[in-house]
């Protein structure tokens, strides 16, 4: 910078000097001096600031440090001290935390075990080996003895009657009302499964809560509320058994009155035809 | 040396003659020439400078860098709190693998519960039954067909009073409806079960941010079960509740008909 700041002042000191030596008239010396008055008007660098102006500058950046600067940091400090605060002492208290997960503990030891006792009592009450196989095969929660129910229920309500001991239709009923009376036992077999599944789900999930965070509590909760989906659409299909069931006996009765109906309009006849004849 | 001596001579000879231009030149050569950078030990200025750049220095350390530290201190006792106690990531993850486990008994649950139950033995019965447990809607349009194979069509009006065709025919109507209700609520049910399957899923990959989300959409769909579950309740009310009217009907049919035979043995017995 400085060789170049050299050079130019060179350069010009000679240009300058020898057009001044060479100018002929007046006007020419006139031209040159103009020349280099714009010149230095140009390339000279601008006047230094004061001092008293550089002292004001710096006191004013000082006063922006200590003033705004310090007061925002000092809010932003107090502000976030106090979202601290409120998170350990409001929205998740540690003891607070710690007294839930212990009222889940608490509560598994206290019906966890009895509850389950409870429901393993055993209801059997038959006296018959045929009776005693069927109930054994209703309560036992399997799904995989529906042929060996279908045989008890045959042995202890007696099968379909062989086509010369009723009458098609009471065949058809019977069969049908069979059908429904053991659908719905195997149903209920079924659903005594999942019922088992179902719980063995909610003591995981209660399991789990009893060391959860507040952060993985909603997966629980979400799970839960999953396993309770699925716990109501086994609840509507056994419903919906229940439903053909009745129906089923509401149709059984009905047929009967039918038969009923049919059978008291040809009796009127045979009547009315008897004492016709007397 | 001598031209040397001679041009210097020519040299002031010039200046003396052209004095204008000589003063000319020296004062823009003056006004030109580089002027010396002011040291910094020695300008007064740039030691103001340094003092008040060294105090600026200073107040930026212990304003703003305290000020920032103690806010980084908070910031990082936020954060430890946070992924300590609320979201810890080990937590985190175990319910995650819960959830993933708990898709291992949905599959069983439903697994036993798509077992076949059918049971009848008769042609007819077992087509009946077929369409009865189906879970599938589009067979509705068959039940009563089948239903009239097994339990016989309403007597003809010859052969049954008004009245008994009548009690006939709300009965079968209500008898039919339930079980259609009941090919409904089975096909509900599995597509609920499959949401459930879907909702669960997505809560195994979701995050503690989007859990609720996903929760809620699971809540909606237990509203919406539980909703279902109620109509097939009414449905099942409905078939007792028409039971319970038959049975009011035979006594009434019963009190009319006896009403009915004495009159006409009273008639019977007037004749000579």
């Amino acid at each position: 910078m400085v060789v170049l700041t050299r050079f130019l002042f060179g350069s010009f000191f000679v240009f300058f000097s020898y057009a001044m030596v060479v100018a002929r008239n007046r006007r020419q010396v006139l031209a040159v001096t103009l020349a280099g008055v714009l010149f230095v008007a140009l390339a000279s660098p601008p006047p230094a600031l004061a001092q008293g102006s550089l002292v004001a500058v710096i006191q004013s950046v000082l006063n922006i440090i200590n003033g705004k600067i310090q007061s925002a940091l000092n809010a932003i400090n107090s502000v976030r001290a106090g979202v601290d605060r409120y998170y350990q002492e409001a929205i998740w208290p540690v003891s607070v935390i710690n007294q839930a997960k212990a009222l889940v503990t608490q509560m598994i030891g206290q019906y966890r075990n009895p509850m389950r006792s409870i429901f393993r009592v055993n209801l059997n009450s038959a006296i018959l080996p045929n009776p005693i196989a069927l109930e054994n095969g209703m309560r036992n929660h399997q799904t995989s003895d529906f042929p060996e129910l279908t045989t008890s229920f045959g042995k202890a309500f007696g099968s379909v009657p062989t086509t010369t001991a009723a009458s098609p239709v009471d065949r058809m009923m019977v069969d049908m009302d069979d059908a429904l009376a053991m659908d719905t036992l195997k149903t209920l077999k079924e659903s005594d499964a999942a019922d088992d599944f179902t719980l063995q789900a909610a003591d995981s999930i209660e399991d789990q809560a009893s060391e959860a965070a507040p952060g993985s509590a909603p997966f629980l909760t979400a799970t839960a509320t999953a396993a309770s989906i699925e716990s109501q659409a086994l609840t509507q299909k056994m419903l919906a058994a229940e439903l053909r069931q009745e129906a089923a006996r509401l149709a059984h009765e009905n047929a009967l009155r039918k038969r009923g109906a049919t059978i008291t309009g040809d009796v009127s006849t045979l009547i009315l035809n008897l004492l016709k004849r007397r | 040396m001598k031209n040397v001596v001679l041009r210097g001579k020519k040299t002031l000879e010039w200046i003396r003659r052209y004095k204008v231009r000589t003063a000319v030149l020296l004062g823009i050569f003056v006004l030109a020439a580089p002027k010396p950078v002011k040291s910094q030990f020695l300008d007064p200025c740039c030691a103001i400078m340094g003092a008040g750049l060294n105090t600026i220095g200073n107040a930026l350390g212990s304003v703003i860098g305290g000020g920032l530290n103690a806010i980084l201190s908070i910031e990082q006792d936020i954060s430890k709190f946070e992924q300590t106690i609320v979201w810890p990531q080990k937590l985190i993850n175990q319910a995650r693998a819960l959830v993933s486990d708990m898709q291992g008994v949905f599959t069983q649950m439903e697994g036993v519960m798509r077992i076949p139950v059918n049971s009848a033995t008769l042609p007819a019965t077992q087509q009946f039954e077929q369409n009865l447990l189906s879970r599938d809607p589009n067979q509705i349009p068959q039940t009563s067909t089948q239903y009239v194979a097994v339990y016989g069509a309403i007597p003809d009006a010859a052969a049954a009073s008004p009245e008994t065709r009548n009690l006939v025919d709300v009965t079968d109507a209500a008898a039919q409806a339930a079980m259609k209700r009941a090919i409904e609520i089975d096909a509900l049910a599995d597509l609920e079960l499959q949401a459930a399957d879907e909702i669960n899923q997505s809560i195994a990959t979701a995050a503690p941010g989007s859990a609720p989300i996903i929760e809620t959409q699971a809540d909606v769909w237990l509203v919406r079960a539980n909703a279902y579950t109620q109509s097939a309740t009414a449905d099942l009310m409905r078939v007792q509740a028409v039971d319970l009217a038959n049975a009011s009907a035979d006594v009434k049919n019963g009190a009319a008909n006896t009403t009915a035979i004495r009159q006409q043995i009273y008639n019977l017995l007037k004749r000579p």
